[in-house]
C-alpha cells in the first residue's frame, strides 16, 4: 500500500479504525494462514 | 449478560466503561489503553486479537488486586480464558502498571470513545515501551508511529533518556 494511503487510514476516526480491526479479525478467522510446511508440500506435488 | 451476544464490532466502549467502573468502585486508581489498540489510535488499523488495559493498582501487594478485578468483572458476565478476561468474545488483558507503564497511564491522552470516557497511551510512550521490549513487532510498531503519527520528538527524547532507552535500528 502506498504511504499516502496508509497516512489517510491513520487519520481516520478511532471508532472507524476499530470497526476495520474487527473486519480484519473476521477475515483472519475465515481465511487462516496455512503453515508454510503445508504450502511447501502443496507446491511440491 | 456481558457475553450474551457476539458482535461484528469490537466491544471497546464496554471495555472502557468496565474499566471506569473499576476506578469508581475503588479497585484501581487509574487506567489507560496500551498495546496494539493504543497504537491503532495513531496509525493505520491492523489485526490484533486482544486489548491491553494498563492500570495503576490500589492494592500494592504482589497480586495488584487482579483477583478482585477478575471477580468483579466475572460477576458482570465476563468470562475467563487463561490470563484474559473476555467480553463478547473479545479478550482483554488487565496489566498492572509500574515504572514506564505507570507513567504512561498518568500521562495518557483522555478521549471520548462513542460516548464513553477513556484514556489512551501517548504515541511517545508506545514508542518507548516498544523500544524497551525490542521484539520484531515492536520495531514495526515504532516504524509505523514515527512515519504515521504526530510524535513530539523532544518529549520522546526526554522520555527515552530518563528511562535509559534507545530506539532500535530500523
Amino acid at each position: 500500500m502506498k504511504p499516502d494511503m496508509r497516512q489517510k487510514l491513520a487519520r481516520e476516526p478511532f471508532a472507524e479504525k476499530i470497526r476495520k480491526v474487527a473486519q480484519l479479525i473476521q477475515l483472519a478467522k475465515a481465511f487462516p494462514r496455512r503453515p508454510r510446511r503445508q504450502l511447501d508440500n502443496g507446491n511440491s506435488r | 449478560m456481558a457475553n450474551a451476544q457476539p458482535s461484528n464490532n469490537l466491544p471497546l466502549a464496554g471495555v472502557f466503561a468496565a474499566a471506569n467502573r473499576l476506578v469508581e468502585s475503588g479497585l484501581i486508581v487509574d487506567w489507560a489503553l496500551g498495546g496494539a489498540l493504543a497504537a491503532i489510535y495513531y496509525v493505520e488499523p491492523f489485526t490484533t486479537y486482544d486489548a491491553d488495559i494498563f492500570f495503576i493498582p490500589r492494592d500494592q501487594s504482589l497480586a495488584a488486586g487482579i483477583p478482585s478485578i477478575f471477580s468483579c468483572l466475572q460477576k458482570e458476565g465476563w468470562q475467563v480464558e487463561g490470563e484474559h478476561l473476555v467480553l463478547h468474545g473479545f479478550p482483554v488483558q488487565f496489566l498492572a502498571a509500574a515504572g514506564l507503564t505507570e507513567e504512561a497511564v498518568r500521562e495518557a491522552e483522555s478521549i471520548d470513545f462513542e460516548g464513553t470516557p477513556a484514556k489512551v497511551f501517548r504515541a511517545e510512550f508506545i514508542i518507548a515501551i516498544a523500544a524497551s521490549l525490542g521484539r520484531m513487532k515492536d520495531k514495526v510498531r515504532i516504524q509505523q508511529l514515527l512515519t504515521q503519527a504526530e510524535v513530539d520528538k523532544s518529549y520522546l527524547a526526554d522520555l527515552l533518556r530518563r528511562h535509559k532507552l534507545e530506539l532500535p535500528m530500523l
